[in-house]
């Protein structure tokens, strides 16, 4: 009977908390002259998958849906690597000015993204980079370094130390047992730091939007900007360029459920 | 796992190489970023950078379409550090905080500038303007007029208000409730409260009308603050408060929300410009509206044919930083030329043409009531052409007014305060 | 070599912050003693004169409230939310349980610029479903205007972002929940102790770790959370929902007065460090305790 009630209850909430996400799916359904009624309908007589393809007719999302997963795959890698490293060395060493390197870390986070801009802008345009999408990754590695070095920080403190000493005993050199021992019990820790990594990189809009201008290098959040217009908004083609936006990231947690929490709980958490 | 990573870098690397490598040396690149737009008009001009590049051998015309919300950040990023487009479409409004920063080129320097001067319609060219220099060619020309939904008029046997006391009395009467459940379900007329620019350019065509001024002709003093202002705002205060013939939500409402009210039949009248034919066909095709001027106070009835409205314009302008300044200027021109004017004319873009070969041709025209804009640009005024006027418009301007409108203020206090403000900012 | 092992392991992570953090940080510093704007920039020093500016304009009060009302109920509520979910998936009611566990992650996957147009949507005063639903039900006769009031904006923004954050805190607390060792409630059942002691003594001080970092972090993230407010209300109506980063953007990119809008950047900067300081040293003292 609990069961039932508790089946019963998830299942109201996860309808409501998935409105505003069921209402957009409903809206990418529609043809323009059926969005927004009253009374709302969820449903119309017109529904089609049409907005799916006139998406692509009216930006090449094709390509921007390459370009999102160079960047955010190359991003997750740069950031899962430098920050594996320094994570490392927070959780094994003691040395001077460990806690300023921490404190410096958790203020990198507590810049508005519009006082950092152009600033980087004027960086990356230096160093050649505008427009490309070394740039744009270098970017997404920096703003989520700080997060991630966080959370496998709290991974690898939990993984005692005695399992690297062993191997030390046997003749590796520091950095080999990190490699060969650390690592491997780390990698549900370092599965879910991936994911987020991943988010992050995927949906990032503000700074994709002003270091990239052409379609080869475009991403998709920066593409989705584009329907909102000057005049008429092309809600419909969003909402469905939105989903299926949606999808990567959502297949990702559907699949990687299990490692996720089980790197979260091995101990970021104590 | 490091060699992945290795191999992934050096990919990396490559596909980086491979986008920052620089093309043929001798072709002359021009980037022209287009901002915003209707999708027609941006098809149409795809389709013209095309054929440019087609005609010419050593330019390349690089398009970008681009968000014209994000319009702002994009080109202070950009000129700040010295880059961005060679060519760009923009607000004319632009001209005289960019002109002044000196972003954009003074196109009268080109020698022949006279010659592609007399292609437009004079009064057209003053947007572009800016003291003694003239920053764009004029892309689409706009002129605020007032929309009357056919089907609600026609329902209350109303005709389109000319003047303020009809204007209220069918704001008035349109607004009631219709499926009786004991509230307003339609309203009279409804206001763009969710963009504040917009707000302030659909006020300042009554207050034009009504012979009212921003500025003082040399720009150094604030005029608004006066009577007519007063009597402007006024109007809309005993209208929201009083009549409840405003939707009570306008201060959210974006283009999209006015559109869905008005082509659902649940607001009877909108401010708006040439682009309106399209945005209504687009969400409901076939709707039909009445596009008259806007209203003149009841004492100035006279001059309901000459009075003038807002007017307002979209530009092709340079950027005074590009490389190829004459091969920008050349395609600037192609862009604007008699020939890519027509094309206002041919297809429903949403724009009104600004050649006074288009304007005054005798072809069909692409949307019904044309000719009202076409009557309303002749007397139209744009904004003062100060480099402050839009912080004023955007800052001071629509948050007085809209709590004037509310009734955090009163109208004459409103006016007292952003007079006040204004004129600091531009002593500033 | 080995003292200086982890100087080289953090290099490159310290030259990433140096890009995006001191850099940046140093350019706004610097800007905001400056006349630095898009017209009639004279570049030249002007001291605190961005600063009085800023201090002085009522819109910056306003944000400061709203900011700091955004961030802390925001992040305690989507932290309750959180928690409460994750307690009911905690409940294990078979392989059922992980079709929840995806759905809820849902509103935090979906890019955050696409899930305000939804709620926008969804608020619409004439079209929303959520009048709709209302009137409907019978519990209201017209229309709220939630985006067009100044009483319901602020509210309407911080439970759209109580929507989008609540995923993060949940799957947190859920893994957490996973940690607490089993002994510790079994011996409090042969205590005889209830759910709510259980809850009260057991659950929330073994999650203690969990909900201070969640708390910093999410504070921290919704202070500089641009779009959702921006794409819902632009800080709208007349600047009733303005937050410190829209503000941030207004100055620099509307106005185009980037001294004054690197002066604003310095003040969010130091005022979110301030409160982290104290939130820290108060972490600090209960652990000592």
């Amino acid at each position: 009977m609990k069961k039932v009630f508790l089946i019963l209850l998830m299942s109201i909430l996860a309808f409501v908390i998935l409105t505003p996400f069921l209402w957009m799916f409903s809206t990418s359904l529609k043809p323009l002259p059926e969005v927004n009624k009253y009374p709302p309908e969820w449903t119309t007589p017109n529904m089609s998958l049409k907005p799916y393809t006139e998406m692509f007719d009216f930006l090449p999302f094709g390509q921007y849906t390459i370009n999102s997963l160079i960047v955010a795959i190359s991003a997750t890698l740069l950031t899962l690597f430098f920050g594996s490293l320094a994570g490392f060395a927070f959780s094994r060493f003691q040395f001077k000015g460990k806690d300023i390197f921490l404190l410096i870390l958790l203020l990198s986070q507590m810049l508005p993204g519009a006082s950092v801009i152009i600033p980087l802008f004027q960086l990356i345009r230096k160093a050649g980079l505008y427009d490309t999408y070394i740039g744009l990754i270098l970017t997404h590695t920096a703003v989520l370094l700080p997060f991630v070095i966080w959370l496998l920080y709290g991974f690898f403190k939990t993984i005692p130390k005695e399992v690297e000493d062993a191997a030390l005993i046997d003749g590796c050199s520091q950095l080999e047992a990190m490699r060969k021992v650390l690592l491997p019990l780390a990698l549900p820790g370092l599965g879910a730091t991936a994911l987020f990594a991943f988010l992050g990189s995927w949906n990032e809009f503000f700074f994709a939007l002003i270091l990239t201008t052409s379609d080869t290098v475009r991403t998709i959040p920066v593409g989705i900007g584009l329907f909102v217009g000057e005049y008429c908004d092309l809600w419909n083609q969003m909402s469905a360029a939105a989903i299926f936006f949606s999808i990567p990231p959502l297949l990702l947690f559907l699949f990687m459920q299990k490692t996720f929490v089980k790197g979260l709980s091995a101990g970021a958490l104590k | 796992m490091k060699r992945l990573l290795l191999i992934c870098s050096i990919l990396l690397l490559l596909v980086a190489l491979i986008f920052s490598c620089g093309g043929d040396s001798n072709i002359a690149k021009v980037q022209f970023w287009s901002f915003g737009g209707m999708p027609t008009m941006m098809k149409w001009a795809k389709e013209r950078v095309e054929t440019f590049n087609q005609q010419h051998d050593s330019i390349k015309v690089i398009q970008g379409q681009k968000s014209w919300n994000m319009i702002r950040e994009l080109l202070y990023t950009n000129f700040s550090a010295g880059t961005g487009p060679n060519v760009m479409r923009v607000h004319a409004n632009y001209a005289a905080e960019f002109g002044e920063a000196g972003y954009f080129y003074p196109i009268n320097r080109f020698p022949d500038f006279d010659s592609v001067k007399a292609w437009y319609q004079p009064n057209l060219l003053e947007s572009c303007r800016y003291k003694d220099n003239y920053y764009g060619l004029p892309g689409t020309a706009i002129a605020f007029i007032l929309a009357c939904n056919k089907e609600m008029f026609d329902k209350e046997g109303l005709k389109p208000p000319k003047t303020w006391s009809e204007f209220r009395a069918a704001a008035k009467q349109l607004t009631k409730d219709i499926d009786g459940d004991g509230s307003i379900d339609q309203w009279g007329l409804v206001l763009l409260g969710g963009d504040r620019g917009g707000f302030s350019y659909r006020l300042a065509p009554f207050i034009y009308k009504a012979g009212g001024t921003f500025l003082s002709d040399d720009l150094n003093n604030v005029t608004f603050n006066n009577p007519t202002s007063i009597k402007a705002l006024q109007l809309f205060v005993d209208m929201f408060q009083k009549d409840k013939s405003i939707t009570p939500g306008f201060l959210a409402y974006t283009m999209s929300e006015i559109n869905d009210l008005f082509c659902s039949n649940k607001v009877a009248m909108r401010i708006e410009g040439p682009w309106i034919n399209c945005v209504v066909q687009d969400r409901s095709p076939g709707k039909e509206f009445y596009t008259v001027p806007i209203p003149v106070p009841d004492d100035r009835i006279n001059q309901y044919d000459t009075a003038p409205t807002l007017q307002d314009m979209i530009m092709i302008s340079i950027s005074a930083h590009s490389k190829y300044l004459n091969e920008a200027w050349e395609f600037a021109k192609y862009l604007r030329n008699n020939e890519a004017d027509m094309e206002w004319i041919r297809q429903d873009m949403g724009g009104f043409p600004t050649t006074l070969n288009a304007i005054n041709s005798t072809e069909e025209k692409p949307f019904p009531d044309f000719d009202v804009f076409a009557h309303e640009l002749q007397y139209a005024k744009p904004w003062p052409a100060h480099p402050k006027m839009i912080s004023i418009v955007r800052n001071v301007i629509a948050p007085y007014c809209q709590k004037a409108i509310i009734g955090e203020l009163s109208a004459e206090q409103a006016w007292e305060k952003a007079a006040k403000e204004a004129q600091d900012i531009i002593e500033d | 070599m080995k003292k200086s092992l982890p100087y080289i392991l953090l290099a490159p992570a310290l030259i990433f912050t140096i890009f995006v953090l001191v850099y940046p940080l140093l350019q706004n510093l610097i800007n905001s003693f400056r006349d630095v704007s898009l017209i009639e920039s004279s570049d030249g020093w002007v001291g605190l004169k961005n600063y009085l500016k800023v201090l002085q304009d009522d819109v910056f009060w306003l944000s400061f409230k709203n900011t700091a009302l955004y961030s802390v109920l925001g992040t305690v509520l989507s932290l309750s939310f959180g928690l409460g979910i994750a307690l009911l998936l905690n409940m294990k009611i078979g392989k059922i349980n992980n079709v929840y566990k995806f759905l809820f992650t849902i509103p935090w996957v979906v890019s955050p610029v696409v899930a305000g147009f939804a709620w926008k949507w969804i608020l619409n005063d004439n079209f929303g479903l959520i009048n709709y639903w209302l009137i409907s039900l019978g519990i209201i006769n017209e229309g709220i205007t939630w985006l067009g009031s100044a009483g319901t904006a602020l509210i309407c923004v911080i439970v759209a972002r109580v929507w989008q954050f609540f995923p993060f805190a949940m799957v947190m607390f859920f893994a957490g929940l996973q940690t607490i060792p089993r002994e510790q409630y079994e011996a409090a059942e042969v205590d005889g102790a209830s759910t709510l002691s259980k809850f009260l003594h057991i659950t929330l001080p073994n999650l203690s770790s969990v909900t201070s970092v969640l708390l910093l972090l999410g504070m921290i993230w919704s202070f500089n959370d641009f779009n959702m407010v921006f794409v819902m209300t632009r800080g709208g109506p007349i600047n009733a929902s303005m937050v410190l980063p829209v503000l941030v953007r207004e100055y620099s990119f509307v106005h185009f007065d980037l001294g004054k809008g690197s002066a604003l950047s310095i003040l969010t900067f130091a005022i979110l460090i301030s409160l982290s300081f104290v939130y820290l040293k108060i972490l600090h003292k209960k652990e000592q305790i």
